[in-house]
């Protein structure tokens, strides 16, 4: 599992971890992000079954399993957190953060020790050591019940589907040129995403926040000027492709 | 509750990690000795001749991390396979164990998952003991590194005008040393442990 600090300062960091050489091609490929304030964690999206032992080998190389509390599920796919079952077994006294209308999905994966804390739908705040992060609704993007997270003081989004490619384990972690990644997200974000309503509001509330990294769970991931011009090209692109698709 | 054997894996697989960073160190204390050492010119021949040994030891002590780590980190993979296939074979096998009608059905399931259990718990046992062994290996290296620790010193006191800097490197030597000596420690601290609650379950 190939671990890349995003950013660090003091004891403040964010680490992505993805691109696994023995996960199978056959699934899709995702990022895991880490990070840390203090002697406190948080890990976001932590994957699926399938990458739940490289996953866990690569977290601890970075912090202790104590010091892992917290782990944060986007939303409801299996590639964000049907490990949890495993998790649920590796980590005491830990909480999940995940949206509030998947609860009972979710349960599923199989929690006994682990606790829920369900994210309402207007998002909430939470501190992590000496930081304080936002869960923003990103609901309908792609999922009904749907969140990313914020660090203003890093000021780095983990934008979840959005901005994210399916381009596999070859993806290089940082897209290199903006204009040509952008067609190769077109088709994920106009199947994967259904609402223009709750596309263009996530844009309004996101465009002032000043992103200096936005990091999606899958692919590349986009920084400084790149993250203005995607927001600019998602705020064009039509989306909810399959709608009256197997009527033509 | 002892940690599944996958965090134990997994944390061992970290302090390998941890203990290859160090060593990595290591390697660069020794390039910088030997440095230093051609610049000291004749009275610090000893340290030089020191400083080839610490660079092999460097380069041992990384590719034996590197081992423990890699079969570590396997290990933990196995250890979760094992884990989910017993957790079907115990719903299997309480079906078969049921009144249900068709539970004939899934009898060769539960056999197979049965069978892969045992196979996945060999695995895992085989792969506990050489990681054992390998640890043990790897203890070899750390006493190594303290007669190079040791023999430094000794060098480092003769080397006239440089004495103090050589003292530092080898003051270096020893502090990773320790260093590494410690995560090799508690990578074995984590496997006895996990062997003992093996061994009495």
């Amino acid at each position: 599992m190939k671990a890349t600090i995003l950013y660090e300062d003091g004891d403040h960091r964010w680490i992505m971890f993805g691109r696994d050489p023995g996960t199978s091609d056959t699934i899709v490929d995702t990022n895991q992000y880490l990070i840390q304030s203090g002697d406190e964690a948080i890990l976001l999206d932590p994957g699926g079954t399938e990458l739940f032992a490289p996953m866990l080998s690569a977290v601890l190389k970075y912090v202790p399993a104590e010091q892992l509390t917290r782990l944060f599920a986007s939303h409801q796919d299996p590639d964000i957190i049907s490990s949890l079952g495993l998790w649920d077994q590796a980590l005491d006294h830990a909480t999940l953060y995940a949206p509030d209308i998947w609860e009972g999905f979710i349960r599923h994966f199989g929690m006994t020790r682990t606790r829920y804390h369900a994210i309402p739908d207007e998002g909430m705040s939470l501190t992590l050591g000496r930081i304080t992060l936002q869960f923003v609704p990103a609901h309908y993007l792609h999922s009904p019940g749907n969140f990313h997270v914020w660090d203003a003081k890093a000021g780095i989004l983990m934008s979840g589907n959005v901005g994210g490619t399916m381009e596999g384990k070859g993806a290089p972690i940082w897209v290199e040129d903006l204009d040509r990644h952008l067609p190769k997200m077109a088709r994920f974000h106009q199947r994967w995403m259904p609402s223009e309503p709750a596309k263009q509001d996530w844009i309004r509330r996101v465009s002032g926040l000043g992103i200096k990294i936005m990091a999606p769970q899958h692919g590349s991931l986009l920084k400084g000027a790149q993250v203005d011009g995607f927001l600019r090209w998602f705020e064009q692109l039509k989306i909810g492709s399959a709608v009256g698709s197997s009527l033509r | 509750m002892s940690a599944p054997v996958f965090v134990t894996a997994a944390g061992i697989s970290a302090e390998l990690h941890q203990a290859m960073m160090e060593a990595r160190g290591l390697a660069l204390t020794a390039k910088n000795a030997r440095a230093l050492a051609v610049r000291a010119g004749s009275r610090t021949v000893g340290f030089r001749a020191i400083t080839d040994f610490i660079e092999e030891l460097a380069s041992n002590i990384i590719s034996q991390s590197r081992i423990i780590n890699n079969h570590a980190e396997a290990l933990s993979n196995t250890a979760v396979n094992a884990w989910r296939t017993e957790q079907a074979y115990r719903r299997l096998a309480a079906i078969c164990a049921s009144d249900a009608d068709h539970k004939a059905s899934v009898e060769p399931q539960a056999q197979r998952c049965g069978q892969q259990l045992d196979e996945l718990q060999t695995e895992l046992q085989q792969g506990l003991r050489y990681l054992l062994d390998q640890l043990e290996e790897s203890r070899k290296h750390m006493r190594t590194a303290n007669l190079i620790a040791t023999s430094s010193n000794v060098e480092a006191a003769t080397a006239g005008d440089f004495r103090e800097q050589l003292q530092v490197i080898a003051d270096n030597i020893r502090a990773t040393a320790d260093r590494i000596g410690g995560h090799l420690n508690q990578a074995s601290r984590l496997l006895n442990h996990n062997h003992r609650e093996r061994q009495s379950a």
